[in-house]
């Protein structure tokens, strides 16, 4: 793929925020062409870097959420949280990463030590692969695809197979039930994350990531900005991508495929040591990823949210969007209770997919009716009328019936 | 040139290993590969929407394969191991056979490749969408139907036996 990072134009100077990121990977090319090696030298050295720092970035940042996570579940459940390893507790991830990395690696012993051996790893893979391929600001995409979103889903689709493989690859009875919820539940809830996405893919016009962000940029009547979020249909499949992506990154409330309380921990039983950090690390990873897609998709990315705002560097407007979205992943975790395997299927299926597929009409309006108040006045009772259908139906069948527990009758 | 001759070699011996791998589920994993290399051709010849949709499509698609290779196998734990029959051999040569012929016709009859590479085509991904929705469409919604068909065939087959003994 013709992606190479274009050399950084010397007139830039080196203290600019909105160049910070890449500054490792500028200094390293100026290294190189100090040193008066080759040109492709040069090349090859700022991309290695420019990889560096985007995992370095996000295996601080995967670090440092077990800790708040941590912390934001003690905060909401009444406790303290790790407070015993440095002031409030803050070294507590080096503790558990030394204590990860020094434990015993256990292989069970009719388990096929090959594929249980490759899944842990190619978990990871396609994360950080996802993760290349976001803008995180206006100067700092470190592969900028032309099919970004594509390649995006394209990667995703090899976390299902690694799953299974960690799942079977045990020879045991929990993993393998947690491997077959696993790939249940991340078929069925790829259909809506996709769908949902392709209703930006129709008015964008484009599948690359960075002009998806460019494309938002704006705003209307001087101080709503011009996400995809606030249209009609926007708004609908923004919804419906985030719940998808809960159940896609096996988050609570869909976290049945490790549901300790059921299956042990599901396709991560039979893993101890690194590895099980490894699965730990592929989990949040995919996290950040999808978090990070579905902010450039629907909340305008880099983008200030804001006018007169866009004195402050870009990429720090998409970390705290990250940080953001994150923070409601844990709120929900928090908050609501683990659904059943039925439940969540019938969820995905009956509601979610019509709901996604309804946005794709939509959005074709959207396109071509206007995006102005014309826009609005056709898409949104295309999705409305049939959304309150739908919760009229699903509240008169489908959802649990409210059952009154009175102390018994003396 | 020299670059493709070794994925195309392990794309030959992933695809053996589909064939003669025992146990369903390292034949479907080898399948997998298989496909997954195919991909890494195509956009290693410059085809990156056919390359990145074939590595979406079908590596995702060797998930479920497996979740019903399992289903269906899982019944009796000793017959998850599958043993070629000379019954099985002789279908699979007359299957094969008629499939291969038209190939090798079709390789015989068509015109022989340019020497020189031709010029790079301007394809672009609406051109791509307009002809799978226009020209094409039929034949989209004719393999839409067989993938439902078999869907269906698979998840009968992969039921339990309806009987009543148990009750």
């Amino acid at each position: 793929m013709s992606a190479v990072p274009e050399l950084l134009s010397p007139s830039v100077p080196w203290w600019d925020l909105e160049w910070l990121p890449r500054l490792p990977q500028r200094v390293v090319e100026w290294i190189v062409q100090f040193l008066g090696l080759p040109e492709w030298l040069a090349q090859i050295a700022g991309m290695a870097v420019a990889a560096f720092t985007v995992v370095g970035v996000f295996a601080g940042a995967f670090a440092l959420l077990s800790l708040i996570e941590r912390k934001t579940l003690a905060r909401v459940q009444n406790r303290l949280g790790p407070n015993r390893v440095g002031p409030c507790g803050i070294l507590q991830p080096v503790a558990d990463g030394i204590k990860m990395l020094t434990k015993e690696d256990i292989v069970p012993a009719r388990a096929e030590w090959f594929l249980h051996l490759l899944a842990p790893v190619l978990i990871v893979v396609p994360a950080i692969l996802a993760l290349g391929v976001i803008p995180y600001g206006k100067s700092w995409t470190p592969v900028p695809l032309e099919l970004g979103l594509l390649f995006f889903f394209a990667v995703g689709a090899m976390t299902e197979l690694s799953i299974f493989m960690a799942g079977w690859a045990s020879v045991s009875k929990f993993p393998m039930l947690g491997a077959m919820r696993a790939i249940s539940q991340m078929v069925s809830y790829e259909l809506p994350l996709m769908l949902a996405a392709l209703g930006v893919v129709m008015v964008s016009g484009t599948m690359s990531l960075p002009e998806i962000v460019a494309q938002q940029g704006g705003f209307h009547l001087g101080f709503i900005p011009a996400w995809n979020l606030f249209t009609p249909w926007g708004l609908v499949a923004g919804v419906v991508f985030f719940i998808a992506c809960i159940a896609e990154a096996n988050r609570c409330p869909f976290d049945l495929p490790e549901g300790e309380s059921e299956i042990v921990a599901g396709h991560m039983t039979e893993y101890s040591g690194f590895k099980y950090a490894l699965f730990f690390m592929g989990e949040y990873l995919g996290l950040f990823a999808i978090s990070g897609l579905g902010i450039t998709l629907f909340l305008g990315g880099w983008q200030a949210p804001l006018p007169g705002l866009g004195f402050v560097p870009s990429w720090c407007w998409f970390f705290a969007k990250l940080s953001a979205v994150i923070f409601v992943f844990l709120w929900i975790r928090a908050t609501f209770p683990r659904v059943r395997i039925d439940q969540l299927m019938r969820f995905a299926w009956l509601c979610l997919i019509p709901v996604s597929l309804l946005t794709l009409p939509a959005a074709a309006l959207w396109h071509h009716a206007g995006r102005g108040f014309s826009g609005w006045a056709l898409t949104l009772p295309l999705l409305a009328i049939p959304w309150l259908i739908l919760t009229v139906t699903f509240n008169k069948r489908m959802a649990p019936q409210t059952r009154r527990f009175h102390y018994a009758d003396s | 040139m020299i670059l493709y001759l070794p994925i195309l070699l392990l794309i030959l011996l992933s695809a053996l290993g589909a064939v003669w791998l025992a146990k369903p589920v390292h034949a479907a994993l080898c399948m997998a590969l298989s496909l997954a290399l195919t991909a890494v051709l195509y956009l290693a010849l410059g085809a990156h929407f056919i390359g990145l949709v074939q590595f979406m499509v079908y590596v995702g698609a060797v998930a479920v394969l497996i979740v019903f290779a399992l289903l269906m196998t899982r019944r009796g734990e000793e017959s998850s191991e599958i043993s070629a029959r000379p019954r099985s051999w002789a279908l699979g040569l007359a299957c094969a056979f008629p499939a291969a012929a038209m190939l090798v016709t079709a390789a015989i009859q068509g015109a022989a490749l340019p020497k020189s590479p031709p010029s790079e085509p301007q394809v672009s991904l609406s051109d791509l969408g307009r002809l799978l929705f226009t020209d094409y469409a039929p034949a989209v919604l004719v393999v839409a139907l067989v993938l439902t068909a078999v869907l269906i065939g698979a998840a009968l087959f992969a039921r339990e036996p309806q009987k009543d003994t148990l009750r």
